[in-house]
């Protein structure tokens, strides 16, 4: 019972700690069982891009005998990813908490779709230590670290809720450093270097809103449930009270699209949206965020002066194919990547065709992971992946509906609708269901800052599920305890 | 906090509630990715990548040996040889055939034929889909399809020959089926080195800043004006819809002729012909001496819409069904408010003999001719006979686009272009057009452009009038009058056709 | 049909089901989860019964169900907030532990009382024992069944 509500925290959670006993390991059946599941995929699709490779190679140098070689491509990289699952597993175990055991092996299993991705795209497309692959297993591994991390020592979360514009202040100082440090990618001020390291402070900063949102709405709730604001007839929710979110959320919202990083700001407002809902239960936060968003978006969209690559994205959603070679080339060969699929794909390292030894798309391994993957597994292979987002879902907003306090819950409700819209931006993006904002896929994607911010993302989820110790024998507290004269009734 | 139930309630309640619907929304939307997922992986899979510019068909084209192209009658019209890499690349028989096979080379990409039928020419896609559902679970890749086309080599030659130095196009097809025998443009270019991996470099920059343009494949793309040539257009959607018969006539042409017809305050002129003596023309003599005046009346009387929907029916308006892409012919720009889109009558009225903002390719006009040589109905054009490789033979069989105009219009509109050609005044405008053995029947035109830039020299028609086999359209650009270089092209096709029928 | 091929295929389809093996076990997991989440509802653990309020905030006669953990104070942020000029902003909360009730005052200025006693530290309350924060009794009862 460590989750205690607000003003309260500090003392209780203080005894709380003294009185614990000593940690005892505690098995995790249905999380090994799972493993075992994701480490057997794994395998079967590692075996699976080693035969297609070397029968490729064969065809290329025109071989009459084709071979079948039934071994992993790469069988080093597939250890060391399992063995780290393992370790993970292990080391929750070890912590004896009753927390979820389904998060650790979807993240697993995502993160392992992502690693032969990578390890059948072009090495040379990113990363600094030995290629594409061994960049992103780097980052796994140190995700899965931190994942643990939290998942094993986040008990008390007053750290979380008592500093929250501290939080803030943390976050947007991030974001003017990448302004000010930053480093122009595609037109997009994204990262900021640390020496041989980049990073992108927004995927930190998606984290840090969201502490920040649970924690400010749980303590305000009651005014933003109960209050209104009153104009002439209407009755608009009170929106003095929302002034300090607001404010947090339209600077890193404008810092976010100066930067031009538009999947961000994109996912920021719909958590922003989403949580306040979650919070009051009120629609019109929702209607009201919605038209501010549209009419925004339509006065952007008619002044391109103001902020030229809004009326380009929403021209090449419209119609990419009226502009295939120029803005819409990205959009055009996503889809035509997702068409030749079809239903059960061309088998892992079978499609993306390269010309001229590059592939068609360049942002394959970071915005269109999703149409990769949809080439190569088909719409089934697609399914399977939404099927485990939906998952991820499911679990954090369980998680949310059992936390023991309203910070909990919101904080629960917050980090997975995080991952659950940041994986429908960019795969509808993808698919031209919506504009396509750049943001990346979780858990598959290439990149650092993704991992860790997810990682991170998950890890909490994971400690704020703890259900607690099963028994506990009431045992009369420690201090203080006096009998007291009963009255008679 | 206005009571201890309701802050109950607002405490407690609403976070379960709120989060279900939240996760619901999120269920839904990913539901929706799903049916977008489903919709471009099933729906539109096999278009998408089939399509000339699906990267794995450009990847595809690099490697594979092409299939080979062939005429009707089985003459090469593209092979591959191979470079001293052992790399294929293309030959092509006669430059005559760049307008229409195009190109297809390494560093350049595909255009024209090549590039249309470039997924089952480097065996990406079959013409059977059947045999493509199994392709995954072949070994050896890729089986290229040889096509046949529609075209014959010789009267292609011939076409472009005739051209000579000038800007133009032939397209020469059969009525009764749609089958392309001739689709020639000038200039035309060396394909092969455009395909040579080493003179492509230097052949393709010097097509590319060469003034006249030969990559522009004109018979498709091009978009002139048409001159008197549309008027059978006009007189399709005229005597079709009623507003003429073949026995109106005008009190005020022959007034007209002298001092110019007024519309609406402007003055329609035509002062090209005086033939007529006098006498208001009926709709045959007003097709055979070329009358603007009759057909600015006719156009007047028709209406807008009708010549615009029967104008639509001949395929205007849009691309046209066909192998290749073309440019959408339009009778007007359609910025105006009268009658479906013309600016005012002033509009309409020269519309309707082929002038203002009317503007018109090759192959339609072709397909105008063909359309009236086949007793009213539009065969769909196209460029291939059959494609076979290791699936078998596909066969394109012909195929019928629509009745535009009953078979009583057809022959209304044949007799009057019987007479142009071979009528005592017709023959002083397209006598070039007669072949010596065969009636043929026709159009000429002279597309009046700016001041000071000759006209465009146009014709369309077909033989044998009676029972026609062939229609042609004919455009020389700036070739003066329709009698002084697009008639005798016609004719010299015509007879050379002949010549190529008999064997 | 190269044998080949159909070998690498098979392994393809394999990679696939394997996918599809792992969330029809995870779907298992979460029906189970459900349904235990179905059997044990969320009982009420007590009640807290206002007797007496002066200032009406919360009204006399209504009643909260209380949390495992229900802080009381004239803080909005508190789980049931008491309008009383006596009253602290974080005055006490109320523990539910197992099978008992406590109840920690943190140091009011004007104390919390259980049946007329002044409570220091964390003391156990019993259902029907009467509290009172400032002006506002309050009597602690069984959950309704």
């Amino acid at each position: 019972m460590t989750g205690l509500t607000s003003t309260a925290g500090t003392g209780l959670a203080a005894r709380g700690a003294r009185t614990s006993q000593a940690i005892r390991p505690r098995l995790r059946g249905r999380e090994l069982g799972l493993l075992v599941l994701v480490a057997a995929a794994l395998v079967a699709g590692s075996v699976s891009l080693g035969a297609t490779e070397r029968l490729q190679a064969a065809l290329l140098n025109g071989d009459r005998q084709l071979p079948l070689v039934l071994a992993p491509a790469d069988a080093g990289l597939l250890a060391v990813y399992v063995a780290a699952l393992a370790v993970a597993h292990a080391a929750l175990v070890l912590s004896g908490r009753r927390t979820d055991q389904v998060l650790l092996p979807t993240v697993g299993l995502l993160g392992g779709l992502g690693l032969l991705l990578m390890e059948r795209l072009p090495q040379s497309l990113a990363g600094s230590l030995g290629g594409l692959a061994q960049t992103q297993l780097v980052w796994l591994l140190l995700g899965l670290a931190v994942l643990t991390l939290l998942a094993v020592t986040v008990r008390n979360d007053a750290w979380l809720r008592r500093y929250k514009y501290t939080w803030a202040a943390v976050g947007v100082g991030l974001l003017l450093l990448t302004f000010v440090l930053g480093r122009d990618v595609n037109g997009a001020r994204l990262s900021i270097a640390l020496g041989p390291f980049t990073g992108q402070p927004s995927e930190l900063l998606k984290v840090i809103l969201v502490v920040f949102f649970a924690g400010y709405l749980s303590e305000n709730r009651p005014l933003l449930v109960e209050e209104s604001t009153r104009v002439g007839p209407l009755r608009l929710p009170p929106l003095p009270y929302l002034a300090p979110m607001v404010a947090m959320l339209t600077m890193a919202l404008g810092i976010v699209i100066v930067e031009r990083d538009l999947g961000a700001a994109l996912l920021f407002y719909a958590v922003f949206l989403l949580l306040l809902y979650v919070a009051t239960a009120r629609p019109s936060y929702v209607v009201l965020g919605l038209l501010a968003f549209v009419a925004g978006a339509a006065v952007l969209y008619q002044f391109p002066a103001l902020f030229p690559t809004i009326r380009v994205r929403i021209d090449v959603w419209l119609n990419p194919f009226a502009d295939q070679a120029g803005a819409g080339y990205q959009v055009v060969q996503a889809l035509h990547a997702f068409a030749r699929g079809g239903i059960i794909g061309t088998g892992l390292g079978a499609g993306l065709p390269t010309i001229g030894g590059r592939p068609p798309i360049p942002a394959l391994h970071t915005d269109f992971p999703l149409a990769a993957l949809g080439e190569e597994l088909g719409l089934v292979g697609i399914l399977a992946i939404l099927g485990l987002y939906v998952v991820l879902i499911e679990r954090g907003l369980r998680i949310a509906a059992s936390a023991h306090d309203e910070f909990r819950a919101l904080l629960a409700a917050g980090l997975s609708l995080v991952i659950g819209v940041q994986a429908f931006i960019i795969a509808a993006g993808n698919l031209k269901l919506i504009p396509l904002t750049g943001i990346t896929l979780p858990f598959i994607s290439y990149g650092g800052s993704s991992l860790l911010a997810n990682s991170v993302i998950v890890g909490l989820l994971i400690a704020l599920s703890d259900q607690g110790p099963e028994v506990r024998p009431p045992g009369p507290p420690r201090r203080g305890v006096r009998p007291l004269a009963r009255r008679p009734a | 906090m206005t009571g201890p139930a309701r802050s109950l309630a607002a405490r407690q309640g609403p976070i379960g509630a709120a989060l279900v619907r939240v996760g619901l929304a999120l269920a839904v939307a990913f539901a929706g990715i799903a049916g977008g997922a489903g919709y471009w992986q099933v729906l539109r899979s096999s278009d998408l990548s089939g399509a000339p510019d699906d990267a794995a068909v450009i990847a595809a084209s690099r490697q594979v040996v092409r299939g080979l192209i062939t005429d009707r009658d089985g003459r090469q019209l593209a092979w591959n040889a191979r470079d001293s890499h052992g790399e294929p690349f293309r030959v092509y028989a006669s430059p005559a055939l760049s307008g229409v096979i195009g190109y297809a080379a390494t560093q350049w990409g595909t255009a024209g034929l090549e590039q249309a039928w470039n997924a089952e020419l480097t065996g990406v896609r079959s013409a059977d889909p059947l045999y493509d559902l199994t392709r995954k679970f072949r070994a050896g890749g890729n089986d290229p399809e040889d096509l046949r086309t529609t075209l014959v080599l010789s009267l292609q030659q011939k076409a472009v020959q005739l051209l000579g130095s000038d800007r133009g196009a032939v397209v020469l097809l059969d009525p009764r089926t749609g089958e392309v025998l001739v689709m020639a443009s000038t200039p035309d270019f060396d394909a092969s080195a455009v395909a040579n991996p080493t003179t492509s470099a230097k052949a393709f920059a010097a097509l590319q800043a060469d003034p006249s343009r030969p990559l522009f494949p004109r018979a498709t793309s091009g978009t002139y004006v048409p001159g008197s040539i549309f008027k059978i257009v006009t007189a399709m959607a005229a005597l079709s819809s009623g507003a003429i018969s073949t026995s109106t006539t005008y009190p005020q042409q022959p007034a007209a002729e002298t001092t110019g017809l007024l519309v609406d305050g402007f003055r329609v002129r035509d002062g090209h012909h005086r033939a007529t003596d006098g006498t208001p023309v009926a709709f045959d003599r007003a097709v055979e001496v070329s009358c603007n005046i009759y057909f600015a009346l006719t156009g007047l009387r028709t209406g807008g819409r009708q010549l615009l929907a029967t104008a639509a029916s001949l395929g205007f308006g849009a691309q046209l069904p066909f192998d290749l892409s073309t440019s959408s012919s339009q009778v007007t720009g359609g910025g105006g408010s009268f009658q479906g889109g013309f600016a005012d009558e002033v509009e309409l009225a020269n519309a309707a003999y082929g002038q203002a903002e009317t503007l018109v390719t090759p192959l339609q006009m072709a397909l105008v001719a063909a359309t009236v040589a086949n007793d009213g109905v539009l065969m769909t054009p196209h460029l291939v006979l059959s494609a076979s490789g290791a699936a078998g033979t596909t066969t394109i069989a012909p195929e019928v686009l629509r009745r535009v105009v009953s078979a009583s219009v057809a022959g209304e509109i044949r007799d009057a272009m019987v007479l142009a050609v071979n009528g005592p005044i017709g023959r002083l405008f397209t006598a070039g057009a007669q072949v010596p053995g065969v009636q043929v029947a026709g159009k000429s035109g002279t597309a009046e452009l700016d001041p000071g830039s000759s006209p465009h020299s146009w014709f369309i028609g077909f033989a044998p009038a009676g029972d026609a086999q062939v229609a042609i359209a004919v455009i020389v650009e700036h070739g003066g009058h329709g009698s002084e270089r697009a008639s005798p092209i016609a004719g010299a096709m015509l007879k050379a056709w002949r010549a190529w029928v008999a064997g | 049909m190269d044998p080949t091929l159909l070998a690498i295929w098979v392994v393809r389809l394999l990679f696939l089901g394997l996918l599809y093996l792992f969330l029809w076990a995870v779907v298992r997991v979460l029906l189970r989860d459900l349904r235990a989440a179905a059997r044990e509802p969320v009982r009420e653990i007590g009640r807290l019964v206002v007797l007496e309020s002066p200032s009406g905030e919360p009204a006399a006669g209504s009643a909260f169900r209380l949390d495992a953990v229900t802080t009381l104070g004239r803080d909005v942020n508190n789980a049931i907030v008491l309008e009383d000029e006596f009253v602290s902003a974080s005055h006490a909360a109320l523990t539910y532990r197992g099978r008992a009730w406590y109840l920690e005052d943190f140091d009011s200025t004007n104390g919390t009382f259980i049946n007329g006693h002044r409570v220091e530290g964390v003391v156990a309350v019993a259902f029907g024992d009467e509290l009172q924060v400032g002006q506002i009794r309050l009597r602690l009862e069984r959950p309704r069944e």
